[in-house]
């Protein structure tokens, strides 16, 4: 307990600025929402003089981008891109931190397991991110109510916001996976940013091909089609599988490894 | 009882050497150094003991149980590293107390009194501190809980020489108090005055596990000497000599053992000059090199 504690106070401020720039994104959009409205015919047009695929790497679907959810839809590929860095560079720093500043000698030597240690981190970390996703859809959906012009399935905008949760877990675990296999992280972000922008841009470039089903496996954004959401009100099952069984073999590899581990001296 | 346990320990980097079949054991209520310059696989002991890292092949326990499968022994141990690092957004205070937080006991007391001896300050933010105030802070934590086994590796390197006494003080008493105490350093000096047995690793193996008794018994001397007319080693034919150097009329080596014995050898010889130094560590270390090899 006295480890998640002093982990989620050290979490606290990277998490609440991440909170403001996922909320000042999506208010930043929704904030021009009320002139496309207005402008729907116009802005219809604009869109369709993109090419489709430019269309399917930004995921404008052209039926729905003038209701708020279609609206919202779009928008919501940028922040669940925002909430997959912030969950990969918490998953990637979380353990490798006590090497990287040179505390492992601290901690490790405490009479409690590895194990306990990464129990402890992992948790803390679950509930930044459930907490800055909690506050993140409180506030976006008080935006999206005071910027809609007719009203909206709350059910699918709920639906919507939990694939932040989703993706953000993922990469989460991914980021965890991915440290344990370093003796000593010298910098997290250009590893987080690479994986993160890496899976994104193939998930932008599979989607301007063939929407091959199997192809869509390979980037984790690609999981939750906000299309297929708001068009069945469920999500595709197959990669809800997927993304979970991602997190899992991921974190039990992270308990393995990080148990056999050698904890180096500093040098 | 042993405390300590370590047997045949081997630890294998991937291409460096580790530590090659450490063998040693700590009583229970003994002050016992481990001497070796640097890189001769202290630390790598220590740190396979603490559970740090996984032997390549042997065992190391403290309390008769293995760290890494029992992590839980910790519990009664105090570990100060060579190199202190804490969570430098912190507070001193708060550091200690979560800390302290890991052994379920109240250590509001023991940092108070520990803060006063040592002349910490409680308050002040880690990051502000020097090296030498750092190393304090890894004192108090290291001590705060009263553990019955404190293993230090190079605990003095950064510490003024007031404190360094402090902090013998400090140890001599959680001695008396019942602790046992496991002691790495390269300077030897130091370490005498505390020890009862010491251990010499050089290049990752024990070369040498003595009681400082028997050390202090067979002084080690350095002896320079300058003859009138040439010296030959025949001379200093003795049990005892080592590392002999001759430069014309000049002699140079260690002695170990009874000093009337070399005395009495340099009175036969017509003098021009003579020293007698106590040797350094490096070249005690010399000494049992040689020997053993």
């Amino acid at each position: 307990m006295n480890m998640y504690l002093h982990e989620l106070k050290a979490l606290r401020k990277s998490a609440i600025i991440w909170m403001f720039v996922l909320i000042a994104l999506a208010a930043l959009y929704l904030s021009i929402y009320p002139s496309i409205v207005n402008d729907a015919e116009d802005f219809k047009k604009l869109l369709s003089g993109y090419p489709a695929s430019v269309r399917a790497m930004l995921g404008i679907n052209l039926d729905y981008i003038t209701s708020i959810l279609g609206f919202y839809a779009m928008i919501f590929s940028f922040i669940t891109l925002c909430g997959a860095i912030q969950a990969m560079n918490l998953g990637v720093s979380i353990l490798s931190k006590e090497s990287r500043e040179r505390t492992a000698d601290f901690l490790l030597v405490k009479p409690v397991s590895r194990s306990a240690v990464v129990s402890a981190k992992l948790l803390a970390a679950f509930t930044t991110i459930l907490g800055t996703d909690i506050v993140f859809y409180v506030v976006s959906s008080i935006l999206a109510n005071s910027v809609k012009t007719a009203d909206y399935n709350e059910k699918l905008f709920f639906m919507i916001n939990l694939t932040l949760f989703f993706i953000q877990l993922i990469f989460l675990a991914l980021g965890v996976v991915v440290s344990v296999f370093f003796n000593k992280l010298k910098s997290v972000l250009p590893i987080s940013l690479g994986i993160v922008f890496g899976l994104y841009m193939i998930g932008a470039l599979l989607a301007t091909g063939k929407n091959d089903d199997a192809v869509r496996f390979i980037s984790p954004f690609k999981y939750f089609d906000s299309t297929y959401i708001i068009k069945n009100a469920s999500y595709e099952a197959s990669y809800l599988i997927t993304g979970a069984a991602i997190v899992v073999v991921a974190i039990v590899a992270s308990y393995i490894i990080y148990n056999k581990k050698d904890i180096h001296a500093v040098s | 009882m042993n405390v300590i346990e370590i047997k045949n320990l081997t630890k294998q980097y991937n291409k460096a050497r580790g530590i090659i079949d450490v063998t040693l054991n700590v009583e229970q209520g003994e002050v016992f150094g481990f001497i070796g310059p640097n890189g001769a696989g202290k630390s790598t002991t220590i740190r396979t003991l603490l559970g740090l890292i996984y032997p390549t092949s042997g065992s190391a326990s403290i309390f008769g149980k293995n760290c890494i499968e029992f992590p839980e022994v910790r519990k009664e141990l105090g570990y100060l590293p060579s190199e202190v690092f804490y969570y430098d957004n912190m507070r001193v205070i708060d550091l200690l107390k979560y800390s302290a937080s890991f052994y379920k006991k109240d250590c509001m007391k023991r940092i108070n009194e520990l803060a006063e001896i040592m002349d910490l300050n409680l308050k002040k933010k880690i990051d502000d501190l020097s090296f030498g105030n750092k190393k304090k802070v890894g004192i108090v934590q290291g001590l705060l809980h009263q553990p019955k086994l404190i293993i230090l590796d190079e605990p003095t390197s950064g510490l003024d020489p007031l404190m360094q006494q402090r902090f013998f003080e400090l140890l001599k008493e959680e001695n008396q108090k019942g602790a046992s105490v496991f002691f790495s350093s390269h300077i030897l000096s130091e370490v005498q005055k505390m020890c009862s047995r010491v251990a010499f690793i050089k290049d990752g193996q024990i070369i040498k596990l003595e009681k400082i008794s028997t050390l202090h018994e067979n002084n080690f001397k350095r002896i320079s000497i300058e003859a009138q007319s040439g010296i030959t080693k025949d001379t200093f034919d003795i049990n005892g000599v080592s590392n002999f150097e001759v430069k014309g009329n000049t002699a140079n080596f260690i002695f170990k053992g009874n000093i009337n014995s070399i005395m009495k050898k340099i009175a036969e010889i017509e003098l021009r000059n003579i020293s007698i130094d106590e040797p350094d560590l490096e070249e005690i270390f010399m000494h049992y090199y040689t020997k053993e090899g």
